[in-house]
């Protein structure tokens, strides 16, 4: 029976994607000719999207990329990660790491998770790679068109519920993002957590990904409002540095970004092993240590024997 | 969604377990005590399938208790840790297996250390300065290689089990709401108080 | 008893596991260098434990200064660098001159990405030279996330291949000698020797890599020839000499 209702509704997802189907099919605008590169296609709404044609398109879908329900289909899409950003006194820190898995191989060790949306807006990536880049590069160009009708900057409220709105349109067809879009405007400093479920929470402190409790556990006992700069700095790095040394799909190294009053700044790349055995090197907040729990105990033991005085009735005894 | 966590400090171990006992959907009971005494200087908190983990908890301890009778002194930490990792080894390739996983605990009162192993229901045993059991691992265990200090003196290894306890609360969402938590050392077994 | 047709199932359109997939193995490779990039790929193309055909070229000319290295679903590959290769004309046709590199990736990413919901089984690398005469290389997912890099495999032997280009192109797990530090860019024919070898390892360790090999190199502006002059079997595909030049190497790998 729902199969029936949905191949004949006007408004089940089913319906969306048969119209979308309809109005592509190597249908190029104008365009597409000229110099608006790929997105000439997007200027002027939302783009198109070619589907199967089978019944069921999201099944099709879920039976060639869903690498949870089938290790071994074709198409493989990047999971594990932990990204974080948090607000605080001084602005925004985001940190996020740079490994990119699929299955148990490292498909690479450099993947920029922080999507530079445009001076003012950093978006971070979790879940499908390619979901998140396109839609936050989307999101971009819809923020400097509002600029340009409203002589005035997006909040950060707004451009969040721009693509939770967007992707929310696209529900059930197999989006997977996972993302916190942070930011400075009129407000102050503001993080909001949207994913492809289609909810968009206001929060001081987020965290996403599958480290996401290793840098919690981290994160919350830290933090505190009034962090200086440097010990939010700080705070971020060595979170991250928790994530990927407890969970095995983070690592490599940590992008840390700080958005404060004038736009977003990049921090710096730290490598995590280095991080664990020399520390972040010479960066305010650094504790000029390696990070590493074995190195930072290091000489250090449990054992309480009894001052000296008492040893000799001990060797007695035994 | 048993939630255990351990840890060593300057001539202790800390050994704290949640107290539900659950079935199904329903909490059955609130102060149910999952961490069992093996002899003056032992203590294993055990967590895993209903059934399983008492009966085997027991076993453990009569089994721990006939050797001191019989030897006149009871087995040091190691030895009670290879023992019970055995036991559980042998168990999984039997019949019926016991799934139970276990925090060890003791004090050797002959070397004056600590010891603290964690072992698995499959029989994996490891050696470490602090473990967790359950979802609350997956919080504490950053959050101990981040502040855990093996030297430190009683009152700071009871904040940082609490800053374990307090995380779990916060973030877990099917967070145990009491804990008990026992002390092994020197002087034998104590529960304490957060 | 007559059968009686099921009229369910006469009413209603039938499907049955639509598999519009399969995998042709080969591997692909592209490494950048300081004014110059590397993209190379086998061309033996199997489906299972057959090979299909021992020349099926993965590297395609895509203008003068970009390449593009298919691999995956061979069908969706080629049906692929057809579309490109169009849209790239029609962007001649409106401009009187090359994409850049770094539009033509952000296209590629459009492209795949328009097919999000019914992907193109295909991982892409693209190498060329940037407007800056920087070489370049650009890798892809079958959806459109993409990254510059500096090396890059794809493909039946990535796990092969890619540990080895860590090691020898970003001195992963090497101390340089007191000092000395790594070079950030290596020379065109210690590059060159680096695909070969690559490429005579992963045909040794891998079904499904071998028979030929195809080296394309892309040359910055005003660079002139060093280093290509002492390779032989060398074919010269650009069209002018005094912009980007192209060439292609070919090389054979064992058969069996």
């Amino acid at each position: 029976m729902n199969t029936f209702i949905d191949r004949f509704s006007t408004t089940s997802a089913a319906s969306q994607v048969r119209k979308l189907k309809e109005q592509e099919e190597d249908e190029f605008s104008d365009a597409a000719w000229g110099s608006e590169a790929g997105f000439g296609n997007l200027a002027k709404g939302i783009p198109s999207f070619s589907v199967p044609s089978v019944h069921d398109p999201t099944a099709f879908l879920r039976l060639h990329t869903d690498d949870h329900a089938d290790p071994n289909c074709r198409i493989k899409i990047q999971h594990g990660t932990t990204t974080l950003a948090f607000r605080f006194q001084g602005g925004v820190i985001v940190a996020v790491d740079s490994r990119a898995t699929a299955g148990s191989y490292i498909a690479s060790g450099t993947v920029k998770k922080v999507i530079e949306i445009n001076p003012y807006l950093l978006g971070t990536m979790a879940g499908g790679a390619a979901d998140c880049q396109y839609w936050e590069t989307y999101l971009g160009i819809q923020c400097r068109l509002h600029e340009l009708r409203n002589r005035e900057r997006i909040s950060v409220a707004a451009a969040s519920k721009y693509l939770s709105n967007l992707v929310y349109s696209y529900k059930g067809m197999g989006l997977s993002m996972g993302t916190m879009i942070c930011g400075w405007d009129k407000t102050g400093p503001a993080v909001y957590y949207v994913d492809s479920d289609g909810t968009r929470l206001k929060g001081d402190l987020f965290s996403v990904g599958s480290g996401s409790t290793f840098a919690y556990g981290v994160l919350d006992q830290g933090y505190h409002w009034d962090l200086t700069d440097e010990e939010a700095q700080e705070l971020g790095r060595r979170s991250i540095y928790a994530a990927g040394h407890r969970d095995a799909f983070s690592g490599n190294t940590c992008n840390l970004y700080h958005v404060k009053e004038d736009g977003w700044n990049f921090i710096g790349n730290f490598d995590i092993s280095k991080m664990h055995y020399e520390g972040p090197g010479n960066v305010p907040g650094a504790p000029g240590t390696g990070y590493g729990y074995d190195v930072r105990v290091l000489g250090r033991n449990s054992s309480n024997p009894p001052p000296p005085e008492a040893a000799p009735a001990v060797a007695a005894h035994a | 969604m048993d939630v255990s966590f351990a840890l060593t400090g300057k001539g202790y171990v800390l050994v704290a377990a949640d107290t539900t006992a659950a079935r199904s959907i329903v909490k059955m009971k609130g102060d149910e005590d999952k961490i069992k005494s093996l002899g003056p200087h032992l203590l294993m908190a055990y967590s895993g399938e209903p059934g399983d983990t008492v009966n085997f908890a027991e076993y453990i301890e009569r089994n721990i208790r006939l050797y001191q009778i019989r030897n006149l002194y009871p087995l040091r930490p190691p030895s009670a840790a290879s023992w019970i990792r055995r036991s559980l080894a042998d168990s999984l390739r039997s019949r019926s297996p016991y799934s139970v996983n276990l925090l060890l605990g003791g004090y050797d009162t002959s070397t004056y250390t600590p010891h603290l192993y964690w072992i698995d229901y499959l029989g994996t045993m490891a050696t470490v300065p602090f473990a967790a059991h359950g979802y609350g691992s997956y919080f504490a265990l950053s959050l101990l290689d981040r502040y855990h200090d093996p030297e430190a003196p009683l009152e700071e290894g009871l904040a940082t089990l609490k800053r374990c306890i307090d995380e779990v609360s916060k973030r877990l969402v099917v967070a145990p709401g009491k804990y008990k938590v026992k002390v092994v050392d020197k002087d034998g077994i104590r529960e304490v108080e957060l | 008893m007559v059968a009686v047709p099921d009229m369910d199932s006469l009413v209603n359109p039938q499907q049955r596991q639509f598999n519009p997939y399969t995998e042709n193995g080969g591997t692909i490779l592209a490494i950048a260098g300081a004014d110059f990039t590397v993209i190379a790929g086998d061309t033996r193309q199997s489906e299972g434990y057959s090979i299909q055909t021992r020349y099926a070229p993965k590297v395609f000319r895509l203008t003068d200064k970009a390449v593009l290295a298919v691999n995956g679903f061979a069908a969706d590959g080629n049906m692929f660098v057809k579309k490109v290769k169009q849209r790239l004309e029609w962007y001649r046709h409106a401009h009187a001159k090359d994409m850049p590199l770094r539009a033509i990736a952000r296209l590629i990413q459009t492209m795949l990405y328009a097919r999000r919901f019914f992907p193109f089984y295909v991982y892409n690398i693209l190498g060329g030279i940037e407007d800056d005469g920087t070489g370049a290389v650009y890798s892809f997912d079958p959806v459109g996330s993409y990254e510059r890099e500096t090396c890059r495999a794809a493909g039946a032997a990535q796990s092969l291949v890619q540990p080895f280009l860590d090691n020898q192109i970003y001195f992963k797990n090497q101390l340089a000698a007191p000092g000395m530090s790594h070079p950030t860019h290596l020379p065109l024919p210690d590059v060159l020797s680096i695909v070969i070898d690559s490429f005579t390892s992963a045909t040794e360790r891998h079904i499904e890599v071998g028979d030929g090999l195809e080296m394309y190199v892309v040359l910055a502006k005003g660079r002139g020839l060093g280093g290509m002059e002492a390779i032989g079997g060398v074919q010269e595909l650009s069209e002018r000499t005094e912009g980007e030049r192209l060439f292609v190497v070919r090389r054979e790998l064992k058969k069996d």
